[in-house]
C-alpha cells in the first residue's frame, strides 16, 4: 500500500482524477441550481477562490507538522540522506518539492471543486490567478515547515536536555492539541468558520505575508490587475525569503541530535513489586511497565494516545446539535450505539493490534528473555485491557454528561464498552501476533498493512456482534433491558477467550524464531 | 557434563545455506572463541544456541536442556550479548537493567547489588537515569553487556562484545570474562580481532561458508596449518581462503 501512494506517477493520476471529478460534478450541480441564486453563488466562488491558497498553505503546515510528530527521533537521525553528499539548499529543494507533491492532491481537490463553477460562471481567468497562487502557497506551507523543522531540531534538543521526565509530558500534551486539531479541520462546521475567518482576516491583515496570495485572487477578481501582479510578486518574494531561511537553519541544525534527557536525579532503589493481578508475575509486570512508558515517551507512539480525545471531540461536533434535545431512549439510544461502539472498536483494536509491533528492532530482548508466550500475552492484554476500559467508561461519562442520559443507561452503555474492550483487545492481540511489523521506519506501522485492514474489519464485524443483543433489545423493546445486556456481557467475554486461545497460539509460534 | 553441545545442526535461508551442519562442545569454564569471515555463520549459530532461531536440522543441548524443544529452560541459564544490540531507546539505562532483571526473575536485593556493581566497574554510575537514546554506541554496548550478565548465566554467548567499548572496558570485559571462567561459567565469544581471540580463548572454532572449517587451540590450529611460527591471522586467512589478500589491494587501490 505504501508503495502505490509512494509512486509519484501514482500522485499523478490521483491529482488528475481529484481535479476532474469534481470540476465535472461542481460543472453540472452548478448549473442545475435555481437561477436566482446565481449573483449569491457567484459571490460566493469569488470568495472560495481567494480563500484557496491561504487554506492550501495552512493546510500544508499542519499536515506536515502532523507528519513530523510521528516521525521517531532515532531513526530521523539516522536518515540515509543525512551521510549522502547533499548541500542544504539541495536538501531542502528536496523536500519541499517531496511535501508540495505529496499532499498536491488536496490543491487538485480545492481547484477541481472551485473549477467546475468557476467555468460555469465565467470566472476561469480569476481560477487561474487563484490556481497559480495557490501553488505558490503550496510552496510557501512547504518551507513553512521545513523552517519548523530545524527549529524544532534545535529548540527540542536543548528543551528536553534542561526540562528532563516533564519535557516529555509538555511534548505529549502537544501533540494531541495538535492532532485534535487537525481533526476539527475535518469537521465542515469548523471548515466553514475557518474559511469565514480567513476572509474576514484577508481585508484587515493586508500586511500579513500570508494572506497576499489570497488578495491577489481578490484584486485579479476586481480587475485590478497592478495590485494583482504587486500581490503576486510579493508573494514570490516571499517565497523566496522563506526558502533562503530554510536553507540556512537547515545548514545550521541538519538534524536532531539525540540528547541525554535525565530523568531523575535520584539513586537507584528497587522497589519491592506488587503483584497486580493473581498470577501476573515479575516478568509480565516488567513488560507491561515498560509498554506503559513507550505509550507516554515514544514520539511515534503518541498518536494512538491521541485517539480517544480525537475521537471525543469529532464526537461532540458531531452530536452538538442534538445536544439537549430529549434523552435518547428508545430509537436515539438506537443511534447512539455505533457512535459509542465505531470509535472504542478502532481504539482498543489498534492499541492491541500495534502491541507486540512496536517492540521494534529491540525485540530481540523478549527473544532471549526466558519469558512463555502466555506471560507475554497476559502483559500485552492488560495495557491494552486497561485504555480500552479507561476509554469506554470516559466516552460513556461523556456522552452521558452531553445529551443527558439516565445513569441506568450510563451504566448499560459502559456494559457493552466493557464487553467490547475484552473482545477487541484479545483479537487485536491475535491479528497483531499473526501480522507484526517490528521494522523501525520514518513512520513505524507495527502491524501490516493487510493485518491491519483484516484485523480492523474483522474487529469491528465483531464488535456489531457483540453489540447485536442492545440493538435488538432497543429494536424491538425500545429501551435496553438486562437480560440482553448480559447477553451482550457474554459475547463479550466469548470473543476474550476465543481471542486469547488463538493469540497464545499465534505468539508461541511467533516466538519460536525471532524474524528481524 | 558439558555446557553446550551442538550436533549437526543446519539453517538454511531461502536459498542460502547458512549454517551447514555444524557440530561443536564447550565444557564448563572454558571460552571458545568463534572466528570467521563476514556471512560464515557465527552469528546465525549464536542465535540458534540461545534459542532465538531454530535450526532447519541438528540438536543443541545447553547443560542438558534441550534448546529445539525447551528454549525457555534454555534462556534461563543462557546469557547472551548479541552483535549491535537495540536496546528500548526510550527507557534510561537503570530502567532497562532493571527490565532485564524482572523478566528473569531477580529479587529486589540480588538486583540492586548487580546493577549496582556492574554500573560501577563498567563507567555508566551517573548516567543510568539518562534516557537510552542519548547514549553513545559504547554505553549501549555496556548496558547490553550488563543484561547479558545479570543474571548469572552458566553459558554466556556474545557475538562481538567488544565493538565500541574504550580500552579500560574492554579489559574489564576480558578480566570479567577470565573470572567467569574460574567460576565454572562457559564462554562463546565471537571476534574479528584475531589478537583479543588468541589472549583470552582456552580453544577456537573456524567457520567458513556456514561450516566448521577447524577448531583447537591456538598452538593446534598454527601446527594444523602447517604454519609453526606464524599468527593467528595467517593461520586464519590460510583456512579461510582468503590468504591472497594482495592482489585485492593492488586492485582496489587503482
Amino acid at each position: 500500500m505504501a508503495r502505490i501512494f509512494g509512486d509519484p506517477r501514482i500522485i499523478l493520476v490521483l491529482d488528475a482524477l481529484f481535479l476532474v471529478v469534481p470540476a465535472l460534478l461542481f460543472y453540472m450541480l452548478s448549473g442545475a441550481l435555481p437561477s436566482g441564486i446565481e449573483g449569491s453563488l457567484r459571490e460566493l466562488e469569488v470568495e472560495a477562490l481567494a480563500g484557496i491558497p491561504t487554506a492550501i498553505a495552512f493546510m500544508v503546515i499542519l499536515f506536515g507538522v502532523l507528519s513530523e510528530i510521528s516521525q521517531a527521533a532515532e531513526s530521523m537521525s539516522t536518515d540515509l540522506v543525512n551521510w549522502l553528499p547533499i548541500t542544504p539548499s539541495e536538501y531542502v529543494a528536496g523536500s519541499t518539492m517531496s511535501l508540495t507533491y505529496t499532499y498536491s492532491f488536496m490543491l487538485s481537490f480545492l481547484l477541481g471543486v472551485s473549477l467546475g463553477p468557476a467555468l460555469r460562471f465565467g470566472m476561469i481567468l480569476v481560477w487561474g490567478a487563484s490556481a497559480l497562487m495557490a501553488v505558490l502557497s503550496l510552496f510557501i506551507g512547504a518551507c513553512v515547515v521545513e523552517l519548523l523543522r530545524s527549529v524544532t531540531n534545535r529548540i527540542s534538543s536543548s528543551f528536553y536536555k534542561k526540562s528532563g521526565r516533564s519535557g516529555i509530558f509538555v511534548r505529549l500534551a502537544l501533540t494531541i492539541v495538535v492532532l485534535v486539531f487537525v481533526q476539527l479541520l475535518f469537521s465542515g462546521r469548523i471548515v466553514v468558520y475557518l474559511l469565514q475567518g480567513i476572509m474576514l482576516t484577508v481585508r484587515v491583515a493586508w500586511f500579513v505575508p500570508v494572506v497576499w496570495p489570497s488578495l491577489a485572487v481578490l484584486a485579479g477578481s476586481q480587475g485590478n490587475t497592478l495590485t494583482f501582479v504587486s500581490f503576486a510578486g510579493m508573494t514570490f518574494a516571499f517565497f523566496l525569503i522563506l526558502f533562503g531561511l530554510a536553507v540556512r537553519l537547515r545548514a545550521i541544525y541538519w538534524v536532531p541530535i539525540p540528547v541525554s534527557i535525565r530523568l531523575t536525579n535520584q539513586a537507584y532503589h528497587p522497589l519491592r513489586r506488587i503483584t497486580i493481578l493473581p498470577g501476573f508475575g515479575s516478568a509480565e509486570a516488567a513488560i507491561f511497565r515498560k509498554d506503559m512508558r513507550s505509550l507516554t515517551r515514544r514520539r511515534e507512539m503518541t498518536r494512538f494516545l491521541a485517539i480517544p480525545f480525537v475521537l471525543v471531540v469529532s464526537l461532540s461536533i458531531s452530536l452538538l446539535p442534538i445536544s439537549g434535545t430529549a434523552v435518547p431512549e428508545g430509537l436515539g439510544f438506537f443511534a447512539l450505539i455505533p457512535l459509542y461502539v465505531i470509535p472504542l472498536t478502532v481504539f482498543s483494536a489498534v492499541v492491541s493490534m500495534t502491541s507486540l509491533g512496536q517492540e521494534g528492532s529491540a525485540v530481540w530482548n523478549i527473544y532471549v528473555a526466558p519469558i512463555t508466550a502466555r506471560q507475554l500475552l497476559k502483559a500485552k492484554i492488560l495495557s491494552a485491557l486497561l485504555l480500552g476500559l479507561a476509554f469506554s467508561v470516559t466516552m460513556a461519562t461523556f456522552l452521558g454528561v452531553l445529551l443527558r442520559i439516565a445513569t441506568v443507561h450510563i451504566v448499560l452503555l459502559v456494559t457493552l464498552g466493557i464487553a467490547i474492550v475484552l473482545g477487541q483487545s484479545a483479537m487485536g492481540m491475535y491479528f497483531g501476533a499473526r501480522f507484526p511489523d517490528f521494522r523501525e521506519m520514518i513512520r513505524s506501522r507495527f502491524i501490516s498493512v493487510w493485518g491491519s485492514l483484516i484485523g480492523t474489519f474483522l474487529c469491528l464485524l465483531l464488535a456489531m456482534l457483540t453489540a447485536l443483543p442492545i440493538l435488538l433489545s432497543i429494536y424491538v423493546r425500545r429501551i435496553i433491558t438486562y437480560d440482553f445486556a448480559i447477553v451482550t456481557f457474554a459475547i463479550g467475554l466469548i470473543l476474550f477467550f476465543v481471542g486469547w486461545k488463538l493469540a497464545e497460539r499465534q505468539i508461541r509460534t511467533l516466538i519460536q524464531e525471532i524474524r528481524v | 557434563m558439558q555446557a553446550l553441545e551442538v550436533s549437526g545442526v543446519t539453517k538454511t535461508f531461502g536459498e542460502r545455506r547458512a549454517v551447514d551442519g555444524v557440530s561443536l562442545a564447550v565444557n564448563q569454564g572454558e571460552i571458545l572463541g568463534l572466528l570467521g569471515p563476514n556471512g560464515s555463520g557465527k552469528s546465525t549459530l549464536m542465535k540458534i544456541i540461545v534459542g532465538i532461531l531454530k535450526p532447519d536440522a541438528g540438536a543443541i543441548q545447553v547443560l542438558g536442556n534441550d534448546a529445539t524443544k525447551d528454549p525457555t529452560a534454555v534462556k534461563r541459564i543462557v546469557g547472551f550479548v548479541p552483535e549491535s544490540p537495540r536496546l528500548y531507546e526510550f527507557l534510561s539505562g537503570i530502567e532497562y537493567l532493571d527490565f532485564v532483571a524482572d523478566v528473569h526473575g531477580l529479587v529486589p536485593s540480588a538486583k540492586h547489588e548487580r546493577i549496582s556493581h556492574f554500573l560501577k566497574a563498567l563507567d555508566l554510575e551517573g548516567r543510568e537515569n539518562e534516557l537510552i537514546n542519548g547514549y553513545s554506541q559504547g554505553m549501549k554496548q555496556k548496558l547490553a553487556i550488563i543484561a547479558g550478565l545479570l543474571h548469572r548465566p552458566q553459558l554466556l554467548v556474545m557475538d562481538e562484545p567488544l565493538n565500541s567499548l574504550d580500552p579500560r572496558s574492554a579489559r574489564i570485559v576480558k578480566d570479567l570474562i577470565h573470572k567467569l571462567r574460574d567460576d565454572g561459567v562457559a564462554t562463546i565469544f565471537s571476534t574479528h580481532v584475531l589478537e583479543i581471540a588468541d589472549a583470552i580463548c582456552d580453544r577456537i572454532v573456524i567457520m567458513d561458508a556456514g561450516r566448521v572449517v577447524e577448531q583447537g587451540s591456538t598452538g593446534d590450529l598454527k601446527a594444523k596449518a602447517g604454519t609453526p611460527g606464524s599468527t593467528l591471522e595467517e593461520v586464519f586467512l590460510k583456512l579461510t581462503g582468503t590468504s591472497d589478500t594482495r592482489e585485492i589491494v593492488e586492485a582496489l587501490s587503482h
